[in-house]
Parts: structure tokens; sequence; C-alpha cells
């Protein structure tokens, strides 16, 4: 377990070998990076077990170790290290395989692609520098690698950087989650000023035991949920994830899905001893997350390109886990991560299929390929299920258990209905998207003749997945737990270290309303969308501005635009004028222009007349005898 | 030895030396014909003659520098005045003038 | 007695100089130049020195002045009689004025040395003596300045072949 600074040095070697030598190695050297992600999933396996064992051996708080950086005597001392723990242990595992199985697809998916080495580059170091974060010990780690995981998530949605939409999106996810960041750097070194400590550890014992000052505890910990916020996606930054589907898909698949998108739920987790103890905190998490989750919800219901729809329901997954954590309930939150990296990849990748099969991703131009991928099609419903919560699909445990988390934590009762009123609103958008691009008649006879199943390599992973999405909500069970080797349950080996480790009970009434809730939006979804969708027809045309509305994702992005135009610009223009007026033209230019008009003046002294270079002589004599006289009188 | 200086110190003829030098300078500064800016110099170069002769037979009498200096200044001044004379001449001959504010081509 | 001698001799020195520099004719300040020319001469013998007056009225107040007369006469300022002085004239005047200004602060504050009214007259022999003995290089010097001078002014005021 001291050794797992390795996972992250391994896709380091791979990205530094791919970026210098990919062009002269065979196949680009996609297997470099396959080969080295594989082991890394190998190690993260035995790791597991580790953990494991140490869980099962007493009380288990993590396993830390570091190095020094650099130490100023009597001032500071920096460590650099690794901690691992049961969060950090699921993470490791989300990254590993998610980031496994999209490489392998992707070796169909972007196949003969111009670019074909630096992508395996870029996403190897995506994964390194995910795994640093789930593993650092200290925040400021955690800040570089958060840094770094932005600037390959930039990079990789910009990466087909000939279309100018893909460049926009890349800038915008880029500084809109620049935003966040800035809160996140602003918390920690707030942090260290009151703590004189990176170190997660220390910091957080030092917040439970009330040794930090109360006003700058709450400023910090605003300030790194800020942090979060902005890499989850969570409103009001979450405006740079539905563009960011201009990048390629196995991309929108591991980093918007499985793995980026979580650093922030991973960061909450990290350090919700701090949130617990600030006044409101908790019950800001929840709301943030309620917000989002519903929101995403409604705009998903109007959506026409399958990508975004899918990326509308990562934001819906991503605030119910905020919701989760807002509660305490880590268990719960964790759990879904897990299983939502399975059955979210799953959607992405299948649509990543079908937008190879048909080359289009508007639902206008689809439709009726239920025959024509016999693969796709299935699991991208089973995906679709597994979302909407349907037992006994993952995801229907995943919600069960965030829905009695919340209900058994602190929060007023009005969240766990707020949940259950999105459940069906889920259910109803994901059975529309399935819906319109699966059955029905096809709605452009060119896309439907042409459309064909994938290669092996991107339809392996998928049945994959279909696999996990049905089965892995099990792990809840005590049974399941020990039969992989586990020594309980998920609820047993994920839990609120300050809560303890669970056992999973059935809580009946959740659970039955929850499938009666999810069974209800399914079916309604069927009834609006299903064949000629005209009741969804009827429903828009019903009230054209809610469904305005919902299309234009509630002008979010025109608000912000407006705001950088007339702010930011404006602000920007005050500063150019300034600096061409102030410091150009009279700081650097007048200094010139000053000493040239000197000169100007000190050459009309040469007048050639020799009379007057006589008087200068004189006058100066007298001058200096005047000087030295009343010097020395 | 003689008395000689009688009523007379050494401050007059130090006084009588600085009115004449002074009278020298302005004529050096307002004069335009070259020959007159000239003979203001020969103005203050006696009056520097009558300064070193004084000082040397009142102060220093056995040494009398001041009077071998006198006789050199005098030798010297008749050497530089021939020369100025030829260099105005040059210059009237080619620009016409012995006007000194008219030989200004170092103007910028 | 040696009083109203110095006098004199002083009213005709400062009296030639201001005549050079004010008088509107260039030939009348060459005259009034030999004018005080020789009132230095005459305070020369008042100092005793009468070797350097007697040098004083033959080269300078003789052929100095010579050379300059003629000079006036081979520029023909005559005809110029009227812009003889300069714009600068009032500044002059204030630098010429502040001098002497200057000249006589750092005259009123200096100690002059006792003086109790003897005066130690140098014989002429002794002044040769020492211009032959101990100035002896100088004196070369000077000739040697003096023949350069005469070599100079005849090459620069020559008149070339076709010249005006």
């Amino acid at each position: 377990m001291g050794d797992a600074w390795i996972l992250p040095a391994l896709p380091v070697a791979g990205f530094v070998i791919l970026l210098l030598l990919s062009p002269w190695l065979p196949r680009k050297g996609d297997w470099v990076a396959i080969a080295l992600m594989a082991t890394a999933f190998v190690l993260v396996i035995a790791l597991g077990k580790d953990v494991s064992d140490a869980i099962g051996a007493g009380s288990f708080q993590g396993t830390a170790r570091s190095w020094q950086w650099f130490n100023v005597p009597g001032y500071i001392e920096i460590r650099m290290g690794t901690f691992v723990d049961q969060i950090t242990l699921v993470m490791l595992f989300c990254v590993t395989f998610i980031a496994l199985l999209v490489m392998i697809y992707s070796t169909g998916y972007m196949h003969g692609d111009r670019r074909y080495g630096w992508f395996y580059a870029i996403v190897s170091l995506f994964v390194a520098s995910m795994l640093a974060l789930v593993l650092a010990d200290n925040l400021l780690l955690l800040y570089f690698s958060w840094e770094l995981v932005g600037l390959c998530s930039m990079l990789l949605i910009g990466y087909y950087n000939e279309k100018q939409s893909a460049a926009e999106a890349s800038k915008k996810a880029f500084i809109t989650t620049r935003v966040g960041d800035v809160g996140l750097l602003i918390g920690v070194l707030i942090l260290f000023t009151q703590t004189h400590t990176f170190n997660i550890h220390h910091i957080l014992s030092m917040a439970e035991a009330g040794q930090i000052n109360e006003r700058w505890l709450t400023a910090a910990a605003i300030c790194i949920f800020a942090g979060a916020c902005g890499k989850s996606a969570q409103f009001p930054l979450h405006v740079w994830l539905p563009d960011a589907m201009e990048g390629p898909t196995p991309v929108s698949a591991l980093i918007h899905a499985a793995t980026m998108v979580v650093a922030g739920v991973y960061l909450v987790a990290r350090m919700l001893p701090l949130f617990e103890s600030v006044d409101g905190m908790m019950e800001l998490i929840t709301t943030i997350g309620l917000i989002t989750t519903i929101m995403a919800a409604l705009i998903g219901l109007a959506q026409r390109d399958i990508k975004r729809v899918v990326a509308y329901s990562t934001l819906n997954s991503l605030g119910l886990m905020f919701v989760a954590l807002g509660s305490g309930a880590v268990g719960a939150a964790m759990l879904y991560l897990f299983a939502h990296a399975f059955f979210k990849a799953l959607l992405f990748l299948s649509c990543g299929s079908v937008i190879h099969a048909t080359e289009e991703q508007e639902v206008d131009k689809l439709g009726g390929l239920w025959g024509k991928l016999p693969i796709t099609a299935p699991v991208f419903a089973v995906g679709a299920l597994a979302m909407a919560g349907l037992a006994p699909l993952s995801g229907f445990w995943a919600k069960d258990e965030i829905l009695v988390g919340v209900k058994n934590g602190e929060m007023s009762q009005l969240v766990v209905v707020a949940l259950l009123i999105s459940l069906p609103i889920t259910a109803m958008y994901m059975t529309r998207v399935t819906l319109l691009t699966f059955f029905g008649k096809p709605k452009d006879h060119h896309v439907h003749e042409h459309a064909h199943e994938s290669a092996p390599a991107m339809t392996l992973p998928l049945m994959l997945l279909a696999a996990l999405a049905l089965v892995s909500g099990f792990v809840v069970f005590d049974g399941v737990g020990k039969a992989l080797g586990f020594h309980s349950g998920w609820l047993g080996f994920v839990y609120n270290l300050g809560e303890g480790p669970e056992k999973y009970s059935a809580d009946w009434a959740m659970s039955i309303s929850s499938v009666v809730l999810v069974v209800f939006g399914l079916a309604a979804g069927w009834w609006f969308w299903s064949g000629e969708a005209k009741p969804a027809a009827r429903a828009a045309a019903f009230s054209p501005l809610i469904y305005k509305l919902l299309l234009n994702r509630f002008y979010i992005d025109e608000v912000y635009q407006l705001a950088i135009d007339h702010v930011v610009l404006a602000a920007g223009q005050v500063v150019a004028v300034f600096d061409r007026a102030v410091v150009n033209d009279t700081g650097v230019n007048g200094t010139g222009e000053a000493t040239d008009f000197l000169g100007w003046i000190g050459k009309h002294q040469q007048t050639g007349k020799i009379p007057n270079y006589a008087l200068a002589i004189v006058i100066g004599v007298v001058v200096i005898a005047v000087v030295a006289f009343g010097y020395r009188g | 030895m003689e008395d000689v200086a009688a009523g007379v110190s050494l401050q007059h003829y130090v006084v009588l030396s600085m009115i004449l030098f002074s009278i020298g300078v302005y004529g050096v500064l307002a004069r335009r014909n070259a020959v007159l800016i000239l003979m203001s110099v020969e103005l203050m170069l006696n009056a520097v003659s009558i300064n070193m002769v004084a000082f040397a037979v009142y102060t220093a009498p056995s040494l009398f520098e001041g009077i071998i200096f006198a006789i050199f200044i005098i030798a010297v001044a008749a050497a530089e005045v021939g020369l100025a004379l030829g260099v105005i001449l040059r210059i009237f001959r080619n620009r016409g003038t012995a006007n000194v504010d008219e030989v200004n081509s170092l103007k910028w | 007695m040696t009083q109203i001698f110095f006098y004199i001799m002083a009213a005709t020195v400062v009296g030639g100089a201001l005549g050079v520099v004010l008088v509107r004719s260039v030939v009348y300040a060459a005259l009034f130049l030999v004018m005080s020319l020789l009132g230095v001469a005459g305070v020369y013998l008042l100092l005793s020195v009468e070797f350097l007056a007697l040098v004083q009225v033959l080269v300078y107040s003789g052929a100095v002045m010579v050379l300059i007369i003629f000079v006036l006469m081979l520029t023909r300022v005559e005809d110029l009689k009227q812009h003889l002085d300069g714009d600068q004239r009032p500044l002059a005047a204030v630098a010429a004025l502040s001098l002497l200004g200057a000249f006589i602060a750092v005259a009123s504050q200096t100690k002059w040395p006792r003086y109790d009214g003897d005066l130690t007259v140098v014989p002429f022999t002794t002044i040769s003596d020492a211009l032959f003995n101990r100035w002896a290089v100088p004196f070369e010097i000077a000739s040697a300045v003096l023949l350069v001078a005469l070599v100079g002014a005849v090459v620069i005021s020559m008149q070339e072949e076709g010249e005006r």
C-alpha cells in the first residue's frame, strides 16, 4: 500500500513514451498505453485486497506515505505523498477500469484519426493526473493534479481542433472550471495560513477539534466547495459540460462520465469532516445538488442531440451524488459513483457506437435503429434503465441508498420529496431518448440504410459494461461482498469515517415508492414518445414557453454571455484604454518625447555665435565663484 | 630702497586690475567686430599683467616671478595678436564681413 | 604724491578701456586702446619696474597696435560704423558687473599682507640675470612661439593664386 505512487507513474510513463515516440511505434503505440493501463488496473485490484484485509484486521483509517519536498526549518515543511483509504480505492478502481475499457474502445472509434498517438498520450496523462489527484495526501498535490486534469480535459475537448465549435467548447470548459479552481486555490491557501500545513489529515483533525478560526473555516469551505462545483459541473458552473460533448465520444465517456466530473464528489467526500464543522455548509451542498439534478432532468426532456441528453443525465447524477454527500451519506454517494461509472460510460460509448454507425447525432435524423444495431441498441436500453433506476439494475440500489441516507440524515424531508419527484422525470427523458433513437419510424432513410453495427473492439466493452450495469448493484449485500473477497458488503467497506460501517438493511417503504415512481415515469415516457410521438408534440404545442425554456437550457448560457460582454469585456476595455493611453502613450512614448523635447530646447543653445559662447563662459565662472564663495564664506 | 609707494597699497592695484578686467570682459561680450573683441582681450591681458606685477612687487620682490610672467605675457600676447589678425583677415576675405554675429555656420 | 600719480594713471587706464568698449568708431577705439596701454606703462613705472614699462610701450602700444590698425584698414570697417555692438549688450553688462562684484567680494574678504609703507625696488640687472639664467628655457620657448606665430600668420593670411 505504501507503493501506491506507482499507480500514477505508469500512465505518466505512457504519456512520455507516446508523446516522444508515437510516430515511430507500430499502430502509433496505442498498445503501450493499453498495456500500462492494464497493469495499473491489476495493481489496483491487489491494492483493494490489501485494504480489505486491513479493514478486516481492525479499525482502518487509511495508509499514508510521504516524502519531504522542501523544508524551511522552523517555518514550513512541505511533503508530498499518497494516502490510501476506501474512498481512494473506489476512485482508483473506477478510473483505471473505465480508462482501460475506453482505451480499448478507442482503437475502433478513433481508428485512422490523424492524431491517434497524441490522443492516447493525453488520455494517459489524464489518467495519471486523476490517479495522483485521488491518491494525494496533501492539498497542494491535489491542486496540482486538479489543474492537470483540467488541462487534459481542455485538450481533449478541443481534440477536433479544426472545428470552431470544439475550440469554443474547450475554452468554455477551461474557463468555467477555472472559476471554480480559483476558489479551490483560495480555499487551500486560507487553510494553509490558518493551519500551516497542507496535509489533509492534519487539517481535518484540526477542523474537527475546532482549532481553526470559524470565519476563515467557513470561507475556506465555501471556496473549496466552489472548486468542486466547477469540476463537477454543479449549478451555476454547469454550463461547460453539455458543450464538452464536442470532444470525441470515448473522451466524453472517460472524462465526463466516470472520472473527472466525479473529482468534485471525491473532493467533498474527502473533506467532509471540514464541511461538517461549518454551519450551513451541508445545507448549501444539498441545495446546490438538488437544483442541479432537477434542472438537468427538466432540460434533458427537450434536447435533440443524443450526446447532450446523456450529458444532462450526467449532471442529473452528479447533483444526486452531491445531495447524498450533503446528508453525510458517503457510502451511498460512492456506491452511486461506482454504479454510475459503469452505466454512464455504457451510455456514452453506445452513443459513440450509434454516431460511428450513422454519422448523425440528432434524434431528428435517427429512429428505428433497433434492428440495425443488434448489440448497441439493447445495451443502450440497459444503460438507460439503469440510469432511470429500475430494480434490480445497479442504478436502483444506488438511488435507493441515497434516498435512505438522505431520509436518515439531518436534512429536511422536503429533500427526499424533491428527489422522489426527480425519479420519474429521469425515467421519462431516458425513455424518450431511447425511443426516439431506436424505435419508431426512421426519420432519415439514407441514414437508416447505411447504419451498421460497430467493430468488436467497440462492442465488447459495451457488452461488459452492460453486464456490470445489470449486476453491480448487488455489492450492497454482504454475501456478494464476501464472495468477491472483501470482508463485507459495500456499506461495510465505504462509509462515513465519522460514523462507522453500516450493514445493508432494506427500507421497504422507500424502495417500493421509488420502484413505483420509476415505472410510472417509464410508462409516461412510453406513452409520450412511442411511435409517432404525437402526445409529446401536443405537450410541446400546449406550452411553447415552457418548451422553449427547456430547449434553450433555461437561457443560462445567454445570461452568462451577456454578463461577459457587458461586464468582463467592458472592464477589459477600460484596462485596454488605460494601457494604451497611460502606459504606452504617456509612459513609454511620453518619456521618449519628453527627452526629444528637452533636446530640442537644448539645441537652441548652439547659436554658432562666439559672443554667446563667451557669455556662457563668463556666467559659468561667476556662478562657480558665487557657489564657492557662499560655501566657504 | 626708496619710499616709492607711500599711500598706495596692494589693494589699489588689485582693484584697478579687476576693473580693467571687467571692462575687458564687457568688451568681449558686447562688441560685434572681431578686431574690437581682440582689443578687449588685450585689455584683459593687461589687467592680468598689472595684477601679477603688483603682487610680485608688494609681496615677494626678491623672487620677481610676477615680472617675468608679465614679460612673457607681453611676448605671447604679441604672437597671439598676430595670428588672430591673420585669421580675421582670412575670414574677412572668405565671408566679406568681420562681424562675428554673421560667422555662425555651426548653428544647429 | 605717489597717490596722485597713481590715480592719474589709473584714470588713464580705465578711461581708455571704457573708450575701447563704448565708442562707435573702430579707429577711435584703437586710439583709446593706445591710451590705455600707455597708462598701463605708467602704472608699471609706479611699481618701479621700468624695464617692463619700456617693453610695454615699445611692443604693446607700438607694434601690436600698429598691427591692429593695419588690420582695421584691411577689413574696411569704416563702412560699417553703426553695427559695432551686439545684441547681448545688456546681458554682457550684467555678466561683467557680476564678475566685478565677485572680484570685489573676494577682495574684501581676503587678508591682505601687512604693508608698512616700504617697497623694495628691483634693479633691472637682476631681472635680466634671472631671465637668462633661471628662466632661460621659457625664454627660448617664447622665442619659438614667436617664430611659429610669425610663420603661421604669414601662412594664414597668404593670398593664394586666383584668390580675391
